[in-house]
């Protein structure tokens, strides 16, 4: 099937699913009496509020793409935010996500990152998204009681949020583990599914690497459920513009259960799904059916129109042209396509997210470094030999790595009950003796630690020019290249 | 998997070492299509002969950060480039021994393996490599311990090089930018790829790709235009893994082989010293020394080690406090080894953590120990009888030894173990081949076993310690394999 014909497909069946959940929806509602609801609702000041609730929820979606992008990018928060809006408006304009690949186009354009990185930075924050709703699902069920379907949806939505949570976690800490086993489960099923299994779950990986740090990981945690705390302050706006008391515990399983029912594939705008979803959530909870929709409908509103009016204003500010910058994207996605490199066929299963930078060093590092290093050292040998020490440490496997990284905590705590101050924070005399304290001390396992730096920054140190230079040595000699060819010299 | 299948290289080899150069050669000159895949990066000759940090940068896996760990943690290093390994030796060559092949027989029923069948492979590499002896006068590092060894009347030998012609730049563990150290990335690529050999260097296979007991091809990350990199699938009628000892069983346990994979691993075992002379050596600028003592062989060799100033201070960085101050005296000064066989095993595992690392575990053994505390003992006695004022050897607490006396006493007493310093650069019988099933990965030609299409070519297949540097082993049994592969397939 030709792409264009399956997105036609795609489009028909949204159209289709669409028209069946609106049926649902309204199949038993008196439409008369929900006419009547909004005629007596008072929008004022409700629905500008729920608009602004879910405007500073797009800011902090802003902020945490700012932060996703950090080290590969200087995005403002206001930028970011355009971004993020104009994905979410070409959702609400056009079929099949669209708007996810307009995003990432946008972000690349924006900020010079690979379209292949950016795909993956979009697809890590709806991964973040996901478990951020289910969490407060599950959250606000426990916390309301509610009984009924919604409970039984929080418990299935407990379990899916630990099964998540599990592999979100696999991706992270496991990712070598969790590819070979994608692939060795999925060989049996034949070549496409096989291929289609890796490179989900290599995007999975792609994604997940980024929350690989603790700190990033909770920043982006935390910043993802206050994206979903704002939108649920949207969804208790309006309850009382409808004569509803503001209850946040019915407002996060609204919204929460309405996010989910709009992941089924629908028309733009996800009208349908949205409504029914919406609707059943407030039904469950005790609220009438007329008043139910009714407040799907007014929500809806609060949902699309900020989003899709700003997203219209960024998408000319910036000069977005929308059809160019997806099919960008989409591009920069395709796969399973065989491309002959170094005149070998291959067949590409998935982009793969950029290798990391080379490490810099910390300050931590540098101030190490000139504990260790002879006397005398110039800063320029002392950043050298640091940024050396960077490297190498960051080329560790990972659980040699980690014991070091705690080792270093435990020393740096220890240093700071011992003489009141940070490591960094103390004259170079006290470091020295700090550093020799463990590194040529009586206990063995300090001693291991204190191994690897010692070693690679004394390495760094005589092989620099200024370090050749305390010797009296001079730097490598010039060393004549190759003058004859290869295959001469056997003859 | 039924889908048909239009794009298949017919062998695929992983890996251009040693054991992967030669496989990729015999191939394409027997008219086979072939084509490599090399984790590392190809370099020109002006990317050779930087400073160490320079150099483990791009040459080295994980740049030079590769520890064995154990009781005694082993520091080790590979090369990671087009080439692999050869590309940072020191380029010494041994024919295997016969004892040893003569032992590989009887423990691993290692069929057609003798001087004889061996021999052909030998002269032919040894012809490619241009293998010889150092053809100016000695360097001073070797003169010193030639006279050591003369005052000892121990046996030994000038060890030949792939080195023809050596300019004596010193620069062998950064790639010799001369062209006279000859890695097979100069001394066997250009030919194979005339052939047809096809490389595809900064490919790191992740995994093997399996139909029941055949192999189909394997699942790699490759970098393409714009340093892009994807993830893709290369089909393949057979393959060849020469990843070198450590990645050749890392990789088959990550694709579910693990039949007597990565389950005895060995090594060559290494202690340094340093030992510093009365006149002027200037080790730092010389090729490193040349001999080696053969009286104590299989279980101790001693020679003659790579030597700059970042390499002294390494070497001293144990007892630093007490040693620093030697560094001023640097160009009076030159490194040594003591290396043992290697009685104690090990195991590769892949590191199922992060970064797809291969985690490597190797327990020295009493025998090691032993033979270390005596080659310490006697490699300090030849240095002080070749005129050192001391002798500084890897060993916390035991900064210098300055006197025979010091130095005998560890033919009679052990190592403190928590205190060595190892080093290794020789690690084999990761995957070891022969006919016993029962202690054997793959039958005697390197075919994996329970696998129709699937060999092992490099240094995993040796099934024990060569007690010789490794090359020249790696890369006739590599031919020998390869060429009777391409024999059954004809």
């Amino acid at each position: 099937m030709s792409s264009e014909s399956s997105r036609r497909w795609v489009t028909v069946l949204g159209a289709g699913v669409s028209a069946l959940f609106l049926w649902v929806a309204v199949r038993h509602i008196d439409l008369a009496s929900v006419k009547e609801t909004w005629r007596t609702a008072r929008p004022l000041p409700w629905i500008p509020l729920a608009m602004a609730a879910y405007v500073v929820g797009h800011f902090v979606r802003g902020a945490r793409l700012r932060f996703l992008v950090r080290r590969e990018a200087g995005l403002q928060v206001t930028t970011a935010t355009n971004v993020v809006v104009v994905g979410y408006a070409s959702n609400n304009v056009l079929p099949a996500r669209l708007g996810e690949l307009v995003r990432a186009g946008m972000l690349a354009e924006r900020t010079g990152i690979p379209l292949t990185q950016a795909l993956t930075v979009t697809f890590i924050e709806r991964l973040v998204d996901g478990v951020a709703i289910l969490f407060l699902l599950v959250g606000a069920s426990w916390a309301t009681h509610t009984a009924g379907w919604i409970a039984e949806l929080a418990r299935v939505g407990a379990l899916v949020f630990g099964v998540a949570l599990a592999g979100l976690g696999l991706a992270v800490f496991f990712p070598a583990a969790l590819g070979a086993l994608a692939s060795r489960l999925s060989q049996p099923l034949g070549r496409r599914a096989h291929d289609t299994a890796v490179g989900l779950v290599t995007s999975i990986v792609n994604g997940a690497a980024v929350l690989r740090r603790p700190l990033d990981a909770l920043v982006i945690g935390v910043l993802s459920v206050v994206v979903w705390l704002c939108e649920s302050a949207m969804f208790v706006a309006v309850l009382p513009a409808l004569g509803l008391a503001p209850s946040p515990g019915m407002a996060v399983i609204a919204m929460s259960v309405t996010n989910l029912g709009i992941l089924v594939p629908s028309t733009p705008g996800f009208v349908g799904p949205f409504h029914f979803f919406c609707s059943q959530a407030l039904l469950a909870q005790g609220v009438g059916a007329e008043i139910a929709l009714a407040y799907a409908v007014l929500v809806h509103i609060a949902f699309y129109a900020p989003a899709t009016l700003w997203g219209a204003g960024a998408m000319l500010w910036y000069g977005v042209e929308v059809g160019a910058t997806a099919a960008l994207a989409r591009a920069a996605r395709r796969s399973h396509r065989v491309e002959t490199i170094g005149g070998v066929p291959m067949q590409i299963i998935a982009q793969l997210a950029e290798p990391p930078k080379e490490a810099e060093a910390s300050d931590f590092d540098r101030a190490l470094t000139e504990a260790i290093l002879p006397p005398g050292g110039s800063a320029a040998v002392v950043g050298d030999s640091a940024r050396f020490l960077a490297g190498q440490i960051a080329a560790l496997p990972t659980r040699v790595r980690t014991l070091y990284a705690i080792g270093m905590s435990v020393f740096r705590f220890w240093v700071r009950v011992r003489y009141l101050r940070s490591f960094c924070g103390l004259d170079l005399d006290r470091r020295r003796a700090a550093v020799a304290g463990w590194a040529f001390g009586t206990i063995a396992p300090l001693r291991q630690l204190f191994r690897a730096p010692r070693s690679t920054v004394l390495l760094a140190f005589y092989e620099h020019p200024a370090g050749l230079a305390t010797l009296g040595a001079e730097e490598r000699r010039h060393l004549p290249v190759a003058t004859t060819a290869p295959e001469e010299a056997h003859g | 998997m039924a889908e048909a299948v239009r794009h298949r290289t017919e062998v695929l080899v992983v890996g251009s070492g040693a054991g992967g150069a030669v496989t990729a050669l015999e191939l394409a000159s027997a008219g086979r299509d072939v084509a490599v895949l090399e984790e590392g990066g190809e370099h020109a000759d002006d990317d050779y002969g930087k400073s160490s940090p320079e150099a483990m940068r791009l040459l080295y896996r994980r740049r030079g950060m590769t520890p064995i760990l154990g009781q005694v943690p082993l520091g080790y290093v590979e090369g990671a480039c087009v080439g692999g390994s050869t590309e940072i030796n020191s380029g010494f060559w041994h024919r295997t021994p016969r004892e040893v092949l003569l032992r590989w027989h009887a423990q691993f029923g290692l069929a057609d393996a003798g001087v004889d069948d061996m021999a052909p492979h030998f002269d032919w590499a040894e012809e490619r490599l241009g293998i010889s002896k150092y053809d100016r006068e000695w360097p001073k590092s070797t003169r010193m311990f030639a006279q050591g060894i003369e005052a000892m009347g121990w046996a030994y030998q000038e060890v030949p090089r792939a080195a023809p012609g050596c300019l004596s730049t010193n620069a062998c563990a950064s790639g010799c930018p001369t062209g006279k150290k000859r890695g097979v990335s100069r001394a066997l690529w250009p030919t194979a790829r005339e052939k047809g050999a096809r490389l595809v260097p900064r490919c790191r296979v992740h995994q093997l790709l399996f139909e029941r007991h055949r192999c189909i091809g394997v699942l790699a990350e490759v970098e393409v235009e714009g340093g892009r990199r994807v993830l893709a699938r290369i089909d393949a009628d057979h393959v060849f893994v020469c990843a070198g000892p450590t990645e050749t069983p890392a990789l088959l346990r990550r694709s579910g082989v693990k039949f007597h994979v990565g389950e005895t691993l060995r090594v060559h075992p290494m202690l340094k010293v340093a030992a510093r002379f009365p006149e002027t050596i200037d080790a730092h600028q010389s090729v490193l020394p040349l001999l080696q003592v053969k009286e104590f062989w299989p279980d101790v060799s001693l020679g003659g080690a790579f030597f700059t100033p970042g390499h002294l201070a390494l070497g001293l960085s144990d007892n630093w406090p007490e040693t620093s101050d030697r560094m001023q005296r640097f160009r009076n000064m030159a490194s040594y080894y003591v290396a043992v066989r290697g009685e104690g095993r090990g195991w590769v595992r892949p590191s199922k953590l992060g970064d797809g690392a291969t985690l490597i575990h190797y327990d020295v053994g009493p025998g090691d120990l032993k033979n270390l505390s005596q080659g310490l003992a006697r490699l300090c006695t030849l240095l002080l009888a070749a005129g050192a004022e001391e002798v500084l050897p890897a060993v916390r607490g035991m900064a210098s030894i300055t006197s025979e006396d010091e130095a005998i006493r560890w033919l009679d007493e052990a190592l403190p173990k928590a205190n060595l310093s190892l080093t290794t650069v020789h690690a084999f019988s990761s995957c070891p081949i022969g006919e016993r099933s029962e202690k054997c990965a793959a039958d005697s030609f390197g075919k994996l076993r329970r696998y129709e299409n699937l060999y092992v070519n490099d240094a995993s297949v040796l099934p024990d310690s060569p007690g010789v540097n490794p090359q020249g082993s790696v890369m006739a049994f590599a031919r020998r394999n390869v060429q009777h592969f391409i024999d059954r397939l004809s």
